[in-house]
């Protein structure tokens, strides 16, 4: 599914040279759920952008699918990104301007789906989180919770074999949170990888691996307590 | 897809309504400025015979005093651009050119032979030959031009404009009626539909974008009623000449005639000029003529030129306009700086659930195409309410010169599109390099 080489990234300013994340080596396999974990600024959200192709890294090799997203051009990566991966993001990122419906159809408008395809997609997406009665409402018009569910329907309505999902219930109190990990395993539970940023370590043991970032470094297995901020 | 973007440009303008209006109301200012200075030039330089106004001339001769020149103009001598009875009778009566026509002037009052004498008006006239209206394209309402033996035997017969005949006889045919003009009883033989040539070539520059003289009489008629010179017009004279005896001017050296001439072909202007030529050698010859000998032939295009019909501070005020619009589009560009630039999180979002870069560029141009069209839609009420405002001003000017046709909205509709996409380039290049992980969290 995602093979990821010697892979790192350093910022580089006109006087400044900083090293985000160091040199490691990663595979997640199909239908894994992988928890990413660390204290804020470790470089977590570095490596899911490089991971769901939005940030170029410096050095190494990437392998999304078997194809080495390296050589891929700006609009090969865009096309990949909505084909491939879905993503959920802390703040739910929705349109406030447009409705549910059109918040959900927005990735399937920039693939060559005929209207009656987008509106079925959609129809299911909205109908997998609970929400198919109120495609016609807002975002404002809904909790929280509702909101990370419409986020997460337009994640899913492209059908991606890899969701990206960057903190997802940190703008959640605990009971919308337990609902939205709820949801995350069933998706999980039908097949699709998911790779997941997380401060909240109950959580992370959901998953069916751990990885902790720590001062760019990328390490492997269960996190002591203290190490999650 | 493009449907699309249009339904996203209209929310995203309706999502931040105070800097929509700013950009559509920028464009819109600039817009109508330019298009009511544009418009003005334009009606001033359009080709007032379209299809012919290359072999129409107008013909001057070297006539003047051997001792004095009769100006100079950007400091070199200069010839009149009139002509003196004797040379346009003396050129009328060879026909050498397929047409030609004496154009003269005269003012005196004028009414309806059925109006009391209450009625009459000053009327400005234009005595001519019967070929002006068939040279210069004239349309009738009704009857046509006089005959050429009219002209020969002076007959008292008039042909009036679509306006004067509203005047005279409420718009009705009046052909066979008798109008009394200066004393003199004249029969209507034409009434001319509307006929508004701009810029009116054919005379004075002073009268190129009045109204009309609406009152055309044979010239030789104005000539037998033996109306004095001195009331209308200019008449520029060298050597001993009595102005009251009007006999007396058509044996002198005054200038007063416009002579036109109408060639089979603008091919044909050489051979014409050397007939010029000639007949200038041969008063020469007769002890006339005895400056150097500068007879020249304009068509058109060049005598509206010579004239100075449009004046040079006319393209100023386009270029100034012009300008006016570019600093107007480099505000609106600067207002889509801003909006596109606040657009960033959206951008950020598109881009990571996957719009290309093209996909953002599409989006944002149908953005800026809908601000064109409607600063386009406003400039354009704008400009046509600049236009009947300048029309009031210069009430003295044709009313059509301040009028827009089909061409001009359609070039004011086109200028803010093209303008406003030019100038969205930018904002839009701009957009397209945002980096999306660098916008995500800002939505």
């Amino acid at each position: 599914m995602l093979k990821m080489s010697n892979v790192a990234k350093i910022y580089v300013t006109d006087t400044v040279k900083t090293q985000a994340l160091r040199s490691f080596d990663l595979e997640i396999e199909a239908g894994e759920f992988v928890s990413v974990v660390g204290p804020s600024g470790s470089g977590k959200t570095t490596f899911l952008n490089i991971a769901g192709l939005l940030e170029d890294y410096s050095e190494g090799n990437y392998y999304l699918n078997n194809q080495d997203v390296t050589k891929l051009t700006d609009t090969q990566k865009s096309r990949l990104r909505n084909e491939q991966i879905g993503f959920i993001f802390q703040s739910f990122n929705l349109i406030p301007e447009l409705n549910l419906f059109d918040n959900v159809e927005m990735p399937l408008r920039y693939r060559s789906f005929s209207a009656k395809e987008r509106q079925r997609r959609v129809i299911d997406a909205l109908t997998k989180v609970g929400l198919a009665n109120r495609k016609s409402h807002y975002p404002q018009q809904l909790s929280g919770g509702q909101q990370q569910r419409v986020a997460i329907a337009r994640a899913l309505a492209g059908s991606p074999s890899f969701l990206l999902a960057d903190e997802p219930t940190g703008n959640l109190d605990s009971n919308m949170a337990d609902g939205i990990m709820s949801l995350l395993k069933d998706i999980n539970a039908s097949g699709t990888c998911i790779l997941m940023v997380t401060h909240d370590l109950e959580q992370a043991h959901l998953a069916d691996r751990i990885i902790e970032i720590k001062d760019g470094v990328l390490t492997e297995g269960i996190p002591s307590q203290n190490v999650v901020a | 897809m493009l449907r699309y973007y249009f339904k996203l440009a209209f929310i995203s303008l309706k999502k931040t309504p105070l800097l929509s209006f700013l950009m559509i109301a920028t464009i819109a200012i600039g817009i109508a400025a330019t298009m009511v200075t544009y418009t003005v030039h334009y009606m001033m330089t359009q080709d007032p015979v379209p299809g012919k106004s290359d072999r129409l001339f107008t013909v001057h001769l070297s006539s003047w005093d051997p001792n004095v020149s009769y100006k100079l103009k950007d400091g070199k001598e200069d010839i009149p651009i009139f002509m003196t009875y004797q040379d346009a009778t003396n050129l009328y009566a060879d026909k050498k050119a397929d047409k030609q026509t004496i154009i003269s002037f005269h003012k005196t009052m004028m009414r309806a032979a059925e109006q009391p004498s209450g009625m009459a008006t000053m009327t400005y006239l234009r005595p001519t030959t019967h070929e002006f209206f068939s040279m210069l394209d004239v349309p009738f309402l009704f009857g046509s031009p006089w005959s050429a033996s009219d002209d020969s035997q002076g007959n008292p017969v008039v042909v009036l404009s679509k306006k004067k005949n509203q005047q005279l006889f409420r718009g009705e045919n009046s052909l066979g009626k008798e109008v009394l003009i200066g004393g003199v009883l004249y029969r209507v033989v034409g009434v001319l539909d509307e006929w508004t040539p701009l810029p009116r070539f054919y005379t004075t520059r002073s009268e190129a974008f009045r109204e009309p003289r609406g009152v055309f009489i044979p010239f030789q008629s104005s000539i037998q009623n033996n109306w004095s010179l001195s009331t209308d017009g200019s008449v520029y004279c060298w050597g001993e000449v009595d102005f009251v005896d009007l006999e007396s001017v058509k044996a002198s050296e005054c200038v007063w005639l416009f002579y036109w001439v109408e060639l089979s072909s603008a091919e044909q202007r050489e051979d014409y000029l050397a007939y010029i030529n000639r007949y200038a050698q041969e008063q020469r010859a007769m002890g006339r003529f005895q400056r150097e000998q500068m007879n020249r032939i304009l068509n058109v295009a060049e005598y509206i030129e010579y004239n100075e019909v449009v004046r040079k501070d006319g393209r100023i005020a386009i270029w100034l306009s012009a300008a006016f619009l570019i600093a107007c589009l480099l505000n609106c560009m600067s207002l889509m700086m801003t909006k596109f630039h606040g657009k960033g999180a959206e951008v950020g979002l598109r881009r990571a659930i996957g719009a290309s870069k093209v996909n953002i560029a599409w989006q944002f141009s149908c953005e800026t195409v809908i601000v064109g069209v409607c600063g386009g839609v406003i400039g354009l009420l704008l400009a046509q309410l600049g236009l009947q405002i300048t029309a009031q001003v210069y009430s003295h000017l044709h009313t059509e010169l301040m009028e827009m046709n089909l061409e001009l909205v359609i070039m004011t509709l086109v200028l803010s599109v093209f303008s406003s996409s030019l100038f969205g380039l930018y904002p839009i290049y701009r957009a397209c390099q945002i980096q999306p992980s660098s916008h995500l969290k800002s939505l």
